[in-house]
């Protein structure tokens, strides 16, 4: 095991900025996972590492060692596939055998270790099982314990669990999580699922269009996020557009005055809110902020309900309220009271 | 790789599957396997000179075959040149096609149909084409000669190795096609997967794309085997008169001879040793990648 950096890695197709300027470090051991929705880079960082695309620009190096030149064969990163990429002509014991095979290890030196890799996935006494007399869970498993068995400086995960139905992904993810954790490997994992990166990770990068939007913890991601697109992708946020009046001042697009700490400087701005932070009909009543919001459309979530309200000709919201026994239970076309404190929003200034 | 048969439609829709298959069946039955067994018949028959053929059950065309160097040459020689040109087709026809599978080209169909294009020319036009050009007078020995580079024509036609080099031409399009829509079928992951593990081209080749493509490559040599030991246009014009293979040579019985029960024997040895070596490589192979 060892720390891995990328720095200021670059690819360009063309015109197109797959990856732009990424700058990523990743300390022995930990956790990493590139969250962005789809084309924003992140599976094309996993392949440069990989080695299978070459950068445009820029050096990844594994501990001490630069890597940006080596093919994928002298890497020693273990790559575990979303579909398997298992060796179907192969039994288990030969598909993980392999990585072994490959570094010329005696049959006599392989076995013990084979054994010990599909020890931790639970696999043991499937040795002699093709591929295809698998399911899918066992055979992401046998997937990862051929990348374990050839002990990697670092494993890559490539959307490991999106072929797995929904019960079976919950359980992987805890195993993955847990072996990564005795085991102490370092580990990059590539996802476009927010609540597997949140239960995962020890650190998010969050990617858009190329770019490293934040980097940092579950906490720092959703309560600081950094812009606009954070704290739209993780988590939930109410958006209201406007401009900072003053300082401590946002007038909405709507004309509506909010007191709010996080405004600063001047112009155009987005107010971010999430929805916990926002308190309804008697709860608003000590608000700093508070108004009146007429209610358009309320789905039942189950334990939560999604309001949509309007709070001016101009103002919309989506607001979550947990579905209580004695809670408020907003019907279409009411008025109810919201409000929310000084300090909960953020405000960002609005994006070109 | 086991076959699982359709579940029926509902509204028990079964009958309609046998009827698709008679057309087919009834095509190959009277086009095919009636002649085959009237040639077999015809094999067992007498030769006698002037009298065309005698109603018999002899073994004597067999024997005949089986016992005169000349005849064995043939079979041998056609052999020989079938292998060599279905080893060079898999040899050149494999990096083609895996290029053809694996490309991102926006031109892959162009590719494609670049590769099929020589089938649109047929065999007899082919060699003529060849025959002009690679002729003792022909462009090629012409511009040489011209140029002062040699002083006497190269031997290029009526050769073994002309008749190779047009056979391979031939079956190539085959080889590649058959190749390419196999590797298509092999996640490209798994072959990543493979580089990721240690494996070096070469080994990743080895360990994992040659046995994954092992059916493409059966199917492929098959099929040029088997069009290469009964090519006949290739043979008689880029080999000439005194080179025999088996498909002239039992056209040669039939047309010119006369002599039906012979040139029904040979077209038999033909199809059988076809058949055997096609098993028996068949065998081999999969003894080994299984």
């Amino acid at each position: 095991m060892a720390r891995l950096s990328i720095d200021t890695l670059k690819k360009v197709y063309g015109d197109f900025n797959a990856v732009d300027n990424v700058t990523i470090d990743i300390a022995d051991g930990e956790f990493l996972v590139l969250l962005g929705p789809s084309g924003c880079g992140k599976t094309t960082t996993l392949r440069m590492v990989a080695g299978f695309i070459a950068p445009s620009a820029g050096k990844i190096a594994i501990g001490e060692r630069d890597v940006t030149n080596l093919p994928p064969w002298k890497r020693n990163c273990g790559l575990v596939f979303q579909s398997y990429a298992l060796f179907p002509h192969m039994t288990v014991a030969e598909n993980v055998a392999f990585g072994l095979e490959m570094r010329k290890l005696s049959p006599a030196d392989r076995a013990p270790r084979v054994a010990e890799a599909l020890r931790l996935v639970r696999l043991t006494g499937f040795d002699e099982r093709y591929p295809r007399q698998l399911s899918g869970g066992q055979q992401q498993r046998v997937a990862l314990a051929r990348a374990l068995a050839m002990q990697p400086d670092v494993l890559l995960l490539d959307e490991p669990l999106s072929n797995l139905d929904a019960k079976l992904r919950q359980e992987v993810r805890v195993e993955i999580r847990d072996l990564q954790r005795k085991l102490g490997l370092t580990t990059i994992m590539v996802t476009h699922d927010q609540e597997e990166a949140l239960t995962m990770a020890d650190r998010l990068v969050v990617m858009e269009k190329g770019k490293v939007r934040q980097i940092g913890s579950q906490r720092e991601l959703y309560e600081k996020p950094a812009d606009r697109f954070v704290a739209g992708f993780i988590g939930r946020s109410a958006f209201l557009d406007g401009e900072i009046a003053a300082p401590g001042r946002f007038r909405t697009a709507g004309g509506l005055e909010i007191t709010s700490t996080a405004a600063k400087g001047t112009g155009p701005a987005t107010l971010a809110l999430r929805p916990e932070r926002i308190a309804v009909a008697g709860d608003a009543a000590a608000s700093a902020n508070r108004f009146e919001a007429r209610v358009e459309h309320v789905s039942y979530l189950g334990a939560l309900l999604d309001v949509d309200v309007k709070l001016s000709g101009h103002d919309r919201m989506l607001l979550q309220i947990p579905n209580r026994q004695g809670g408020v239970e907003p019907k279409p076309g009411e008025t109810i009271t919201i409000g929310w404190a000084e300090d909960a929003g953020l405000v960002y200034p609005r994006e070109p | 790789m086991s076959t699982i048969a359709p579940e029926p439609v509902a509204g028990g829709r079964t009958h309609l599957a046998g009827a698709l298959v008679v057309p087919a069946t009834i095509f190959v039955a009277i086009g095919l396997l009636g002649p085959i067994a009237i040639l077999f018949r015809y094999s067992l028959n007498y030769f006698v000179p002037g009298q065309f053929m005698v109603d018999g059950l002899t073994i004597e065309n067999y024997v005949k075959f089986f016992t005169d160097s000349y005849y064995l040459n043939v079979l041998w020689r056609t052999v020989r040149v079938s292998v060599i040109c279905t080893i060079a087709c898999l040899i050149m026809g494999f990096p083609l096609a895996y290029v053809l599978a694996r490309t991102q080209s926006r031109f892959k169909n162009l590719m494609v149909i670049a590769v099929v294009l020589p089938l649109f020319v047929g065999n007899a036009v082919r060699s003529a084409g060849w025959m002009t050009a690679f002729g003792s007078r022909g462009a090629l020995n012409a511009s040489l000669m011209g140029l002062g580079i040699i002083d006497q024509p190269l031997e290029i036609m009526f050769t073994e190795t002309a008749v190779i080099i047009g056979i391979i031409a031939v079956n190539l399009p085959f080889m590649v096609l058959t190749l390419q829509s196999v590797i298509e079928g092999i996640n490209r992951n798994v072959e990543e997967a493979a580089f990721s593990l240690g494996a070096g081209p070469a080994a990743m080749f080895r360990r994992v794309l040659w046995p994954l493509a092992m059916p493409g490559i059966l199917a492929g040599t098959i099929l040029t085997f088997i069009l290469a030991m009964n090519a006949y246009a290739t043979p008689v014009l880029l080999g000439g008169p005194k080179f025999q293979t088996m498909g002239p040579l039992v056209y040669g019985q039939f047309a010119q001879q006369n002599n039906w029960p012979f040139g029904g024997a040979i077209s038999f040895i033909l199809m059988t040793a076809t058949i055997l070596l096609t098993v028996a490589a068949n065998l081999i192979v999969q003894r080994r990648y299984r």
